[in-house]
């Protein structure tokens, strides 16, 4: 990198240092390019000190996306206060909401993390509802003093189909819901969220943009091996091919490796796609790479055994004095 | 039967003083502060704080505990900002401040945060502190602090129970007005982000309701010096 070049700085004081340096040189009138002069000329008392439109423009993009993840979180916060209001009758059925309804709350969790998705829950017991989004019932209370509480399955449910399943479950993941099935309902589409904000998701990503509900996911509707519980031993078989499909020749390797290049456009666009960098400041990258080489390079070489080498006493060729 | 009753009894004893506690904490808040609150009010005894606050049952009644306190002339100087050319006769940023706390005892969330929001935003208060026994959930934090404009905070009872800021081993904090900044930032010639940082939700932060970009005088014993005072730019 060229003396001539900004270079770039990461502490807050030397951030600092810098912008005021070049905002003192640069002319009223500066064009992002005059930004890149020599750091080294002397100083002049500015009668106000001019914004490099460089540095405004990266303070806008990340203040702009700052402002982007507040209004997300409001639109969640928003979201879950509406969700406390359905479903809309009291006597829907869990187990087959309306249209309407069901429509409503799954566009509704798009935004959400898995998070997220928890605090409805709790929003929705501390109103004294089912923790599921669609159920209208009252969640269920206990009034023993226990921390935790013995749930039986059902008959044939236990080891090797005999007797019945038991589980220890603490008191308060008890009583978030109205019954275990709505238990159930509200995990299975607890697990289709996505765990990446929605902020950093990328448009093409569409994983929690479909959601199942429990009952469509059983009735076969939608019938995608992603989301169908039971072929998780289909799905890993899968992973497993995939793997072996993919691993490549080492041969490909060192041409994969040949082709990368710091200064390919078409790449640092896609990489700043997934950046979610929009803003033509930093179009190019957020750092100025400039690549010089050596134009003039001297005949090459190979380093020759000199005197006293083979008695070990040099450093990288040079001889300390001996006293 | 007698035992439990004395056994209620002894809970509503331990109730009312818990709250009466809580109660001088938060005058001594607004005090140090700089609200206008009088002496009488700051020192209130437990058998006076009885009278006027505990229902028939012996339990404390919470609806009635509830604070309005305006500003001091000192408090409003502090928080003035500079003159600019832009507005020129720049107003304290601050006001009237309400305090209430909430009777319900458990499972806090959005209803009763907005039913206070409302009260706040109704009677046009600049702050509003909503005290309740437990925890609130993540919604109704996010949505307490949601109000444009007005500043709105959370304290559980059990932290106000003692007031922190008397400890031996907390320093005193003193809050610097905009010119006072100004001119420590002269004198050392730095920028404000160069200082040491405290956070807003520092424990004694919160007790005298910081905002970002303050500065606060934290002011220690030395064995050395006898005093030693640093700075703490607030984020």
């Amino acid at each position: 990198m060229s003396s001539a070049k900004p270079i770039l700085k990461t502490s807050i004081p030397s951030m600092h240092a810098a912008s005021a340096r070049q905002s003192n040189t640069s002319p009223p009138t500066s064009k992002p390019s005059s930004a890149r002069r020599s750091p080294l000329k002397p100083k002049q008392k500015p009668s106000k000190p001019q914004t490099d439109p460089r540095h405004l423009a990266i303070a806008l993009h990340h203040a702009h996306r700052i402002q982007a993840q507040k209004n997300a979180q409001d639109l969640i916060l928003d979201r879950i206060l509406e969700l406390l209001t359905i479903p809309s009758s009291p006597s829907a059925d869990p187990a087959a909401p309306s249209a309407e309804d069901a429509h409503k709350f799954k566009a509704a969790l798009v935004p959400f993390q898995p998070a997220d998705y928890d605090n409805l829950i709790q929003e929705r017991n501390i109103e004294g509802l089912c923790g599921y989004g669609l159920c209208p019932h009252e969640h269920r209370q206990e009034n023993s003093r226990g921390a935790f509480r013995i749930t039986w399955g059902a008959r044939g449910s236990g080891p090797r189909g005999r007797g019945r399943e038991m589980n220890i479950v603490p008191k308060e993941q008890y009583e978030m819901w109205c019954s275990d099935e709505c238990a159930e309902r509200a995990m299975y589409i607890r697990v289709q969220l996505a765990a990446e904000p929605v902020w950093e998701r990328r448009a093409d990503d569409l994983r929690g943009e479909e959601l199942l509900l429990l009952e469509e996911g059983r009735s076969g509707k939608g019938k995608s091996a992603m989301r169908d519980p039971t072929s998780v031993q289909e799905v890993l078989g899968q992973l497993d091919n995939l793997h072996m499909d993919t691993t490549p020749e080492p041969s490909a390797v060192a041409d994969e490796i040949s082709r990368l290049s710091v200064r390919d456009d078409a790449r640092s666009r896609e990489l700043a796609m997934e950046r979610g960098d929009q803003n033509p400041a930093l179009q190019g990258g957020r750092v100025n790479v400039n690549i010089q080489e050596k134009t003039n390079v001297g005949q090459v070489t190979a380093p020759e055994m000199r005197a006293g080498d083979e008695r070990g006493g040099s450093i990288e060729g040079y001889m300390p004095n001996e006293s | 039967m007698d035992d439990e009753f004395n056994y209620s009894a002894d809970d509503a004893e331990r109730e009312t003083i818990r709250v009466w506690r809580t109660w001088r904490t938060v005058f001594e808040m607004l005090q140090d502060r700089g609200y206008e609150v009088t002496d009488e009010e700051v020192k209130i005894e437990l058998d006076e704080f009885k009278s006027k606050y505990v229902g028939e049952k012996g339990y404390p009644s919470r609806e009635k505990l509830k604070i309005q306190a305006r500003p001091t002339e000192a408090m409003k100087a502090k928080y003035t900002p500079l003159p600019s050319p832009s507005n020129r006769d720049p107003q304290p940023d601050c006001g009237t401040i309400y305090i209430e706390f909430c009777p319900d005892d458990s499972g806090i969330g959005t209803k009763q945060v907005r039913t206070f929001n409302h009260t706040v935003d109704e009677g046009n208060f600049h702050t509003g502190v909503f005290i309740t026994k437990t925890p609130i959930s993540p919604s109704a934090v996010r949505l307490l602090s949601g109000i444009p404009g007005r500043i709105c905070e959370h304290f559980q009872e059990q932290d106000l129970l003692v007031n922190i800021t008397r400890h031996e081993l907390v320093p005193k904090h003193v809050l610097l007005s905009p010119e006072e900044k100004g001119k420590l930032l002269q004198r050392y010639r730095l920028k404000e982000s160069q200082l040491p940082r405290i956070q807003v939700s520092d424990p004694v932060a919160r007790y005298l309701g910081l905002r970002r970009g303050q500065v606060v005088k934290i002011i220690r014993k030395s064995e050395t010096a006898g005093r030693y005072a640093s700075y703490r730019w607030v984020i």
